[in-house]
Formats: C-alpha cells, sequence, structure tokens
C-alpha cells in the first residue's frame, strides 16, 4: 500500500493542457476588459480617467488567482474532509459555516450597489462573498455525497442535501436571485451526477419549471417586467443594455470591426465590460471569434470531464463535476442573456468578465481540479 | 491515514460517469444551439441591427439647401436669401475663455455677463447668437479663437418687406413656408437639406479620424409670379391714401389679367414687415424700408392678433359684394333672353315683393327707365324684376355656371368659399335680395374671377399669382398650367356686358373711375356691413380697360370709411387713380377719339 501511494507521486497526472489553456482564458479576458473599459475609465472623474484603471484592478485579481490555483493545485483535496488537528471539524465545514456567516454580515454590513447590498470591504477590497458560496456549496455537496453516496439513491438522502444547501442558498437570494439560481444548480447538477436514479432528477426538473413558470406568472412585477422586456426588446424602454448588445453583436459581422474597434463599448453598451463583455468580443472580433471564445470553453469543460471520470475518489469526481457545471452554466447563461434568448439576468463570463472576485475564485476552483488531477494514477 | 476512504464506496461508479458525460454533452449541445443563435444574428440580422446601430453613431450636420426665390414678373427677386451665421462656443476647446468672452461681447454686442454664461457652461456645444450677418461672423472667424464656432446659415429675406406680404407670406425656423404663396409652392421652394455624417460616441463628441460621409445640398427652385412690384407699389399708395383720407378700418386693392386670371397685384392695408413678421408694424413706416434681419423687440403680439395681422381679406373674408353683383344678374337675364337693352322699366323707390317692401338707394325713384338706364343708376327694382323673371332654377343654374359657389381655386392658402342660400330655401324675397347682391356672402377674389369671365368673351379663369417654376441652374421655366372652361356666357352677351359696363363709368354711378382718354368699365356697390344698420359699410367698385377688350381689372373695397360710404364716391376714384397710373405703364395706349368726344 505504502509503495503504491508512491508510484501514485511518482507518476502523478498533472494536466498541464488544462492550466495553459485556463492562463491563455484569463489572459485573453483581460485584453477584452482593456478594450472594453477603457473609454469608460478615462471618460470619469471617479476613476481618475485612467484607461487602465479596469485593467489594472482586474490584473491583481487575476494574479491573486493565479497564485491561489497554483497552491491549490499543489495540495491534496482531501485535507479539506480531514479533521484539522484534534479538532472534530474539517476544513470544508469551516468553508461552508464562513460562506452563511458571510453571507449574512453582507446583508447587514455590505455596500450598496445599483440597489443590492452584495458587497464586502475587507482591508480597502471589495469582494462579492455570493462567489465564497459557490465553492463553499460546491465542496460541500460533495463531501455530503461523499460521505454517504447510497443515500442518494433515497428521497431521504437526497432532501438531506438539499436541506443543508438550502441555508447558503437563501442567504445569497436574498440580494442576488440570479448568483442564487446558479448555486442552485451547481448543486442539484452535483446530487444528478452522483444519484443513480436519473429519472428522478427529469421529474424534479419539469416540476420546477412548472413552479419556476407559475412564480413568474404570480410573482412580483420585477420579474414579470424582465419577461415584458424579453419580449420586447427593441421597444421597451429598459431593454436598453440589451438591444445595445444586440446591436453590438449583429454589426460583429462575420470577422468582426477589429481589436479595439467597437463603436458600441464607446458609453452606448453600459458598462460594457462586466456581463456584457461577449457583445464587445462579438464586435470586435466577428463571429469567428466568438465560436473561438466558445470553443475555448468547450476544450476547458471537456478537460474538467476528463479529471472528473477520472479521480480518484467520489469526492475528487464531484468536485469537478462541480467546477464544470459552474464553468459551463455562467457561460451558457451569459451567452444567452446577451443574445436575449433568456430574459435579463447577471451572470457574468467566466475568466472574462471584469470582476475580480469573481476570477480569484474561478482560478482557485481549477486549482482544485488541478489538485484532483494531480492525485490520478496512471495506470 | 484511515480517513481518506479508499473503499470501494468511495469510487466513482460507472453510473456516476454516465451522469457526467450526460452533463456535458448537454451543455456542448446548449452551445451548438447557442453558436446557431450568435451566427444568426451576426449573419441574416447584421444588415438589420448594423443599420440602427450606424444611425445611433452618426450625427447629422445639417447642410441646409437654398430656399427658391420669388421673382415677380420683371424679374425682380422679392424673396431671396441671405447668408447668417451662429456662433456658439465649445468648451472643451476653449482656451482663452477670457478673450472669447471680451470679442464675442464686442463684436456681437452683447452683455459680457451673458456671454461669460455660455462660455463657461459645461457642454459639448452652447450657442452664443444665431442670424448673425455674415460680416461680423468673418470678423469673429478672423481672431482665430479655439473653441469659437461660426456656422454659416441662409435666411429668408424680403428685400421689400412690407410688399405684397399677404400675399407672399413668410417662413418658420425650419425653411417652411407659414403663409402666403411661401406655402403653396413650398415643395418647389424647399430644396433638400444635405448633411455631413460623422461617427459619434454616446455623448455625441465626434470620433477623430472616421471618415465623413457627405450628401449635397439641392437647392430649392424659384417661382416666377405674375406680380407685379411696381402695380403693387402703385396699388399699395392708393389703398394707403384712402385709408387715411376716409379714415377706414381697412383698405383692399386686387389687380388682375381678366383674360388669364395672373393677379398683378393684391393690397390689403395695414401690410406687415415680412422680415419680422411676430411684431406689429410699425405705425409710421413708409413701406419700401429695407427692414434689417436682426430680430427688433418689436410689441409682442398674441397669437390671435398674429393670425388676424397675418389674414389676407381678399381671399380669406367674405362680404356681400352688393350692387357689383349686378354684373352677374345681368349677365344672367341677357344670357337667358329674359331681357332686352331697351325693355323698360318704372322705379317708384321700391317695389314690393310678397309682403315685403324692398327700398331703391334713391329715396324717390328713378322713374322709368331703360333696362341699360337700370345698370347705370344700379337700380334695385329694375334687378329685382329681372331676377323674379329669370326664376330661382335658372339664377342658381347661372350661379353654378359663373362658379359663384366654388371657390376660385386661387394659388393662396385659407381661401374661404360661398355663403349663400340653398336653392331649395330661396323664396321670392331671397330671390329679390340676391338679384341685387344681398344676403349672401363671397370673396373679393371670387367676384373678380365670375366678372372677369364676363367680360373676357365667357371663359372662366382661376386667379394666380405663380406663373412658372425657374430652375436657376439652368435658367429654364417651366410654365404652370391652369384650367379654363369657355361657354360661360356667349361672346355677344360679353360684348353686351362690356359696353353696359363702361356706360357706367361714363355717364352712370362709376363716373368717378373715369380717366380721360381711356376705355373703362366697371360697377359700383355699397354693402351694408351686418348687423343691418349700425352704420358700417363696405365701399366697393370694379373696373377694367381697355373695356373693349379688357386687360387688366382692379377691384377696391374700403372697409367701414367714415362720413360718405358711397361706392361711386369713395372707391371709384381709387380705380380712376390707379388706372391712371397702371394703364400706361402696362401699355394701353390712350385712345385720342375718346379726348376728343369730352
Amino acid at each position: 500500500m505504502k509503495s503504491g501511494r508512491k508510484k501514485v507521486k511518482q507518476q502523478s497526472y498533472y494536466d498541464y493542457s488544462m492550466l495553459i489553456l485556463v492562463i491563455f482564458i484569463v489572459a485573453f479576458g483581460l485584453v477584452m476588459v482593456y478594450s472594453a473599459s477603457s473609454y469608460t475609465a478615462q471618460t470619469k472623474q471617479e476613476y481618475n480617467y485612467d484607461a487602465a484603471y479596469f485593467l489594472k484592478k482586474q490584473t491583481w485579481a487575476v494574479l491573486l488567482g493565479i497564485f491561489a490555483m497554483l497552491i491549490v493545485s499543489k495540495f491534496d483535496y482531501r485535507l479539506l474532509i480531514r479533521p484539522i488537528g484534534h479538532l472534530k471539524i474539517r476544513l470544508v465545514t469551516c468553508l461552508y459555516l464562513l460562506s452563511i456567516v458571510l453571507q449574512i454580515v453582507v446583508l447587514f454590513t455590505g455596500k450598496e450597489l445599483n440597489g443590492s447590498k452584495r458587497w464586502l470591504n475587507i482591508a480597502g477590497m471589495g469582494f462579492q462573498p455570493s462567489e465564497i458560496t459557490k465553492i463553499a456549496v460546491i465542496l460541500y455537496t460533495s463531501y455530503l455525497i461523499y460521505k454517504a453516496p447510497r443515500a442518494m439513491n433515497k428521497g431521504l438522502g437526497v432532501m438531506r442535501v438539499f436541506i443543508f444547501m438550502l441555508v447558503p442558498i437563501m442567504a445569497v437570494a436574498i440580494e442576488n436571485f440570479s448568483t442564487a439560481l446558479v448555486i442552485g444548480v451547481i448543486m442539484a447538477g452535483i446530487c444528478f451526477v452522483s444519484s443513480k436514479k436519473k429519472w428522478f432528477y427529469g421529474i424534479a426538473a419539469l416540476l420546477c419549471t412548472g413552479i419556476g413558470g407559475l412564480f413568474i406568472v404570480l410573482g412580483g412585477a420585477y420579474r414579470v417586467e424582465r419577461f415584458e422586456i424579453w419580449r420586447n426588446i427593441e421597444t421597451h424602454e429598459k431593454g436598453h443594455q440589451i438591444r445595445q448588445g444586440m446591436y453590438a453583436i449583429a454589426s460583429g459581422g462575420m470577422f468582426g470591426t477589429g481589436l479595439g474597434q467597437s463603436m458600441q463599448k464607446l458609453g452606448f453598451i453600459p458598462e460594457a465590460f462586466n456581463d456584457m463583455i461577449f457583445t464587445i468580443i462579438c464586435e470586435e472580433l466577428g463571429l469567428f471569434g466568438a465560436i473561438a471564445v466558445v470553443s475555448m470553453f468547450l476544450i476547458l469543460i471537456w478537460r474538467i470531464f476528463i479529471i472528473a471520470v477520472n479521480a480518484p475518489d467520489l469526492f475528487g469526481g464531484l468536485i469537478c463535476a462541480g467546477v464544470l457545471i459552474h464553468i459551463a452554466l455562467q457561460v451558457i447563461l451569459n451567452i444567452c442573456v446577451v443574445t436575449n434568448f433568456v430574459p435579463a439576468t447577471g451572470v457574468s463570463l467566466p475568466f472574462i468578465s471584469y470582476g475580480g472576485t469573481s476570477v480569484s475564485i474561478l482560478l482557485a476552483e481549477m486549482g482544485l481540479v488541478l489538485s484532483v488531477s494531480n492525485r490520478i494514477e496512471s495506470r | 491515514m484511515s480517513v481518506i476512504n479508499l473503499s470501494k464506496e468511495g469510487r466513482i461508479k460507472t453510473f456516476q460517469k454516465r451522469g457526467m458525460a450526460f452533463v456535458v454533452i448537454m451543455f456542448i449541445t446548449l452551445a451548438v444551439v447557442l453558436i446557431c443563435r450568435l451566427s444568426y444574428l451576426m449573419i441574416c440580422k447584421a444588415d438589420y441591427y448594423g443599420e440602427i446601430a450606424r444611425e445611433l453613431h452618426e450625427r447629422e450636420r445639417a447642410v441646409k439647401a437654398k430656399r427658391g426665390v420669388l421673382y415677380d414678373r420683371n424679374g425682380t427677386v422679392i424673396a431671396g436669401n441671405v447668408s447668417v451665421s451662429t456662433i456658439s462656443v465649445i468648451h472643451s476647446q476653449i482656451k482663452e475663455p477670457e478673450r472669447v468672452i471680451e470679442v464675442l461681447s464686442k463684436e456681437l454686442g452683447l452683455d459680457a455677463e451673458y456671454v461669460r454664461k455660455r462660455v463657461e457652461k459645461i457642454s459639448s456645444r452652447e450657442k452664443v447668437k444665431s442670424n448673425v450677418p455674415k460680416e461680423t461672423s468673418d470678423i469673429i472667424r478672423e481672431y482665430n479663437l479655439a473653441g469659437v464656432m461660426v456656422d454659416e446659415d441662409y435666411k429668408r429675406y424680403y428685400p421689400y418687406s412690407t410688399l405684397a406680404s399677404h400675399v407672399i407670406g413668410f417662413t418658420g425656423a425650419d425653411n417652411q413656408g407659414i403663409i402666403g404663396l411661401e406655402v403653396t409652392y413650398d415643395k418647389y421652394l424647399q430644396g433638400q437639406d444635405g448633411a455631413i455624417l460623422t461617427l459619434t460616441n454616446a455623448r455625441g463628441i465626434e470620433i477623430e479620424n472616421a471618415a465623413e460621409n457627405r450628401k449635397e445640398p439641392v437647392n430649392g427652385k424659384g417661382l416666377l409670379l405674375s406680380l407685379d412690384i411696381n402695380i403693387q407699389q402703385y396699388a399699395e399708395q392708393a389703398a394707403k391714401k384712402v385709408l387715411e383720407q376716409k379714415q377706414a378700418k381697412a383698405a383692399s386693392i386686387i389687380v388682375m389679367n381678366p383674360q388669364n386670371g395672373e393677379i398683378y397685384a393684391m393690397v390689403t392695408t395695414p401690410e406687415f414687415d415680412l422680415n419680422n413678421p411676430f411684431s406689429a408694424p410699425e405705425t409710421d413706416s413708409d413701406g419700401t424700408q429695407n427692414g434689417d434681419y436682426e430680430n427688433k423687440s418689436g410689441k409682442k403680439l398674441s397669437s390671435d392678433e398674429l393670425n388676424a395681422m397675418w389674414r389676407n381679406p381678399c381671399i380669406s373674408n367674405t362680404y356681400e359684394p352688393g350692387s357689383t353683383f349686378k354684373i352677374i344678374t345681368a349677365a344672367a337675364a341677357l344670357e337667358e333672353n329674359v331681357v332686352k337693352l331697351d325693355d323698360t322699366f318704372s322705379c317708384p323707390g321700391f317695389i314690393t315683393v310678397e309682403d315685403r317692401k324692398i327700398r331703391c338707394h334713391k329715396a324717390g325713384g328713378h322713374g322709368a327707365e331703360t333696362f341699360k338706364q337700370g345698370i347705370m343708376n344700379s337700380c334695385n327694382p329694375v334687378f329685382i324684376t329681372i331676377g323674379s323673371r329669370l326664376g330661382v332654377d335658372n339664377f342658381y343654374k347661372y350661379l353654378n355656371r359663373f362658379k359663384v359657389l366654388n371657390k376660385t381655386g386661387v394659388d393662396l392658402p385659407g381661401e374661404a368659399g360661398t355663403i349663400i342660400h340653398k336653392q331649395k330655401n330661396v323664396g321670392a324675397v331671397e330671390l329679390a335680395t340676391v338679384s341685387f347682391g344681398q344676403s349672401f356672402q363671397i370673396t373679393p377674389l371670387r367676384l373678380m374671377a365670375t366678372a372677369s369671365s364676363i367680360v373676357n368673351g365667357g371663359h372662366t379663369v382661376i386667379p394666380h399669382f405663380g406663373v412658372g417654376i425657374v430652375d436657376d441652374e439652368t435658367d429654364r421655366i417651366e410654365k404652370i398650367q391652369y384650367e379654363s372652361e369657355s361657354g360661360v356666357v356667349s361672346e355677344e352677351v360679353s360684348q353686351t356686358m362690356r359696353s353696359l359696363l363702361e356706360a357706367v363709368v361714363s355717364e352712370g354711378t362709376g363716373k368717378k373711375a373715369y380717366v380721360e382718354g381711356f376705355h373703362i368699365g366697371g360697377k359700383t356697390g355699397t354693402s351694408e356691413k351686418l348687423p343691418r344698420r349700425n352704420g358700417k359699410y363696405i365701399a366697393s367698385c370694379l373696373g377694367f380697360a381697355p373695356a373693349e377688350n379688357p386687360t387688366v381689372m382692379a377691384l377696391v373695397l374700403v372697409d367701414e370709411p367714415q362720413g360718405i360710404y358711397y361706392g361711386g364716391t369713395i372707391a371709384a376714384p381709387v380705380i380712376g387713380e390707379l388706372f391712371e397710373n397702371i394703364l400706361p405703364y402696362l401699355g394701353i395706349e390712350k385712345d385720342s377719339a375718346v379726348s376728343l368726344e369730352e
């Protein structure tokens, strides 16, 4: 047994190709953030008229994230579920509790931005606790299932996981519905993967759609209005951002206007470097650029999938599955929103959209996946 | 190390791998669907959204088209354009604000504080003054101040300022006609504005080095009018004179060619200043003074007062024509053969129609008289008699044939229609009053157009000003066609009417319109304004010359003269005076035989 473990360490499978791919996507993201944000930055006093204002902030977050990714990837991910020292508590549980606490703190002391309290200020740096919740949910769900995988074939076992996860998800949902939705789908996805009774999820998905539909029809005006905007994107006065995004996408054509040549980023699309950055990619790089970006994400997802199915244990496999769902879901949702395929929700494009917390946490997640890849026994 | 569970329980099972594969395949499928959606947007919808986006990015700087020029019949410009400039400042480009304020306030004659406010306002572009004369803007341009923009523009300019103001009309800020001929011929005069298209960002700031897209303006076409500034000026003087002498409320004169309907002059006093159409006319203005194109801070008028001032009573007001209408009754009776020139009538000073006693204007009556004398005396009982001989149906047949019930179709906006009893409601009393020009209302121009068709040999005319559309680039004139119907009255009746009306001027009530050496026909009229017996009258006189083949016809209306109000006393001399001036001008020669006779 001992010699076997040594053998694993020597011939560890560290997915360098994926590491390179991630770094490439992140670097591309920095270029696009600079392209999309420089006009806004240099015309507003609050950004000191500095064209590179957003680029600088994002670069720091990316460097921090890459550092975290490399560190995390070198540690054994299984340390997360080991009891710390003599205490009976595990790291994964700590992270789970921490995310709930942070989410509650942000509700009371958070910085309000665009009408929602989503930001916490720690040591002069703002960050979004909801991003922490994403990684915490991925890890804790995986851990719960790993502890009792057979329970996932029974309704009660699934309910247990759901109840545990309901707490952080609801805490996020109060201020940020779309992120809560993403987290919920990640959790449900992990459960789906681990369960033998797939048909159950089919029914559950149908039920959720039904309930969601009812909620939309009978629910508050805010969400009904979203649907109104979605259906009348070209005429509704509040559809401005998406409408402008559509203009950007469509004016890109086959090969785009060229990097840095977007017209729509010149104040027409508000905050083009955030959730709308894909529209600027389309305008500047055209359909080919857009397909290239989607392809990069598909390759990344494929790499994570390979690691997931080859993971040494269920915990590692489920972590990879969670990260995979997280990235894929956000890519799909983001593009759906900017092409007006679904009603607008605030979902960013992973690794590329401006947002320090998001990119750092995503890179840390990639560190976890690399860590799992590091434990794959080569046969 | 037993914590790390490597037992079979902790391994990934095949169904879990399948689950992961299912998730990945689902995402790949979704990604493919999205790529299809993107392709649809970026290929099929590219033109549609691209066009909207370009409109969004392009800013249009209009290049104004020159408005077409109005020429009178001699080719004199009566409505042209002058170059003016708009001075504006661009806050972000100003380098020496103090100097800019100093120069602009000095050259434009503006208050320094007013300029300072504009210079210091943070906006992309702030207008300081518009309609600045070219000389001033040239001086400002020579200072070469950073951040000061001089944009050239055209402004409508009327060299004769008040001349024929109601007819010519004026234009608004967007180069569109507001009243008069400027409205009727707007589509020819306007031309098409050009544009310079530049790319801008969302705040409207132009992007440097972006290609400019230029669309050249198409200048408006010119318009040749039948109006003659000399006749118009004669007429204006005559109108002004009678207005002052009789202290009347208003005086109108129309001069027209009865053969083809070309209007030589149309005057309504008081006229207003076309270069300053929103301020009240200056009472002591000499009418020909060149107004400058600065906005005078004249008295502010309410919109009702403005509309009253701009109203052209010659076409927009109706009145009871009174005795001048007897021309129509006489022509109808002659054409229908119900009366002969030597038929005799007897006028005791009144006539009884049904139970109503209708008076003649001569209290004692005209006694026994022929039809010809009846016209010369303008005797009411004579016309009531021939009216009843015609009967209602015949009378209305001729009103229709003479187009009295229709609008004239003059090329001016705002023409009023005829107000008259419905044929089925006309009894003997109504027929009697209509026969001598009462109890219905027509416009002065309608009367002239119908009188023209009676004396010109019997063809209808459409009174008009527009003669041709002038292409200034090729100097070609495209004639404007007007319809004409013949057979209104026979040539014989027309001939009879001309000699009858000549007799009115040479011997009858129109004696004062007589000009020595000319054959002039005419008819006078006096209408009591409604309500009756308030002492307000309109004195009118219609005249034409030469009587045997009329080429000029004039109608004078004096509204509410003080003192004597008879058309023959007040309006007829105006016709005489006018003809004395314009007949030689129009090249109508004196007939020496007439002079000898007298």
